[in-house]
This record gives C-alpha cells, structure tokens and sequence, in this order.
C-alpha cells in the first residue's frame, strides 16, 4: 500500500545532493524511476548484520536482467551503492523519494499587503 | 486513520560500512572490490551506457583505491612500524601500481583486481597486527 511519510538524512554518501539533517518526503510502496531517488533496502554486511535503510540515486535496471534495480551513490568519494553490493531486489526498494523539504529554520520570504508600500 | 496515510519518521542513511576519520584498511578493499566489479558487470553487459558507466566508476574508485592506501602509508603507518615489516613499503609500492594507470584503472583484467584485492589483504594483515601490539 502506498504511504506517504518523512526521513531524516544521515551521512554524505549523497553529496552534494542531500546533506546530513535533510528531511524528505517519501512515497512507501512506490515504483522507482531511473534517475531518481529512492529509500532502499541494501544487502545485509560480510558479517550478516543487517544495514540501515539507505537512500540512493536509481540508475537502471540490474544489468544482470533481473527485475531488480542498480542503484548508486551520488559522492563519487563516499558510501556503498551496487558497485559494491549489486543489484537491489524489487522488494528492497522501499520508497521513492518525492522531494526534499525545508529546513524548518530557513526565512520565509516576507509577504507585503498590497498597498501598504514602504 | 492519519496513520494510513502517513508512515512514522525514520532516519535514512547515505551509507558508509565504515566510520569516517577511523583508519581501516577495510575502505581500499571496498573500493577495490567496485573495481572489481565494474571489470565483471562491463563484460557481461551488451549496454553501451552500462559500460561507459564502469569504465567512469572503475577510473573514480582505482583513484580512491589509492587514497586509501596513501592515507594508510603517510599517515597511519610509523617508522617503527616500517622497521618491524621492511616489506611495508614495497607493498604499498606495488598495491598502489596496482590501482593506478599501469592497473586496473586502465586494465580490465579481473586478474588485476584479483592482485589488487591480495595486496591489501596483506597490508590489512599488518595494519591488525599493528592494532593488537598498541593496543
């Protein structure tokens, strides 16, 4: 079922595009589209613990012809993507990420009444 | 019913395995390991962008390969260090040749990755070694 809801950045594996405390908004049970963002599900580490849910750019379908996906990191210097784990089960992609939202702190422009001129 | 909706909060990593500013050999190897399979995915694909991806990724990550192993040589590893495993310098001698433009950066030869991924393999034998004794 598709949900909306909100997730909190943590890391800088998607620099610059996102930076740690960026809030988004997602969409759960959405489709991925290729060049897009995406909340994933990557492969459990060497040891079998299970990683955290990550946030990833969608790049195409596993080149392998499965009906996963290959996802990667944005920061050519930093963090996991399919070059390293492989290609993302279906079920591993979580929620597409609609848009980033503001920071809750950033100044909202000043409204005027019409008229009232300065 | 606003929970049908809207799903809880949670926090979303832009994921490293590894800590940041903590020396471990472990960063190469995963670098090392993309390279690896930028060599294996390329050859098997018949997609002409899929492979001019890799070659990008495999140029970018030999690169980091490198740095890696730069920051472990320059800065992690100490003249005593030095003394006790005289071949520490001709390891990283030969893994950063093996990362660089006479290496799996220009080379697609699985092999190559292979060399790479045993030479740090043996740097991170030392570098654990290193850790037992100081710690």
């Amino acid at each position: 079922m598709r949900r909306l809801g909100t997730v909190l950045v943590h890391g800088r594996s998607m620099e610059p595009t996102l930076h740690e405390g960026d809030r988004l908004l997602v969409l759960y049970g959405a489709r991925p589209r290729r060049g897009k963002l995406a909340i994933v599900r990557l492969p459990d580490d060497a040891t079998g613990a299970p990683r955290p849910l990550a946030v990833k750019r969608v790049s195409s379908r596993d080149p392998d012809g499965s009906d996963g996906w290959w996802i990667e990191r944005d920061n050519p210097r930093e963090g996991l993507d399919s070059w390293a784990v492989g290609a993302i089960p279906t079920d591993g992609i979580r929620a597409r990420v609609i848009l980033r939202l503001p920071a809750p702190n950033i100044s909202w422009p000043r409204l005027r009444m019409p008229g009232r001129g300065r | 019913m606003f929970s049908r909706l809207f799903a809880a909060p949670i926090q979303v990593s832009a994921h490293c395995d590894l800590p940041c500013g903590v020396y471990d050999p472990a960063q190469a190897k995963i670098e090392a390991e993309s390279v690896k399979a930028c060599m294996v995915k390329a050859a098997a694909s018949s997609d002409a962008d899929f492979k001019a991806r890799a070659l990008t990724i495999k140029e970018e990550r030999s690169d980091l390969v490198k740095h890696h192993l730069w920051v472990l040589w320059t800065d992690y590893f100490k003249p005593a260090h030095f003394e006790k495993y005289p071949q520490l310098n001709t390891l990283f001698n030969e893994a950063t040749k093996l990362a660089g433009a006479g290496g799996t950066k220009a080379s697609w030869d699985v092999a190559v990755a292979d060399q790479l991924l045993a030479k740090i393999d043996e740097i991170a034998v030392i570098f654990w070694e290193t850790k037992k004794a100081a710690a």
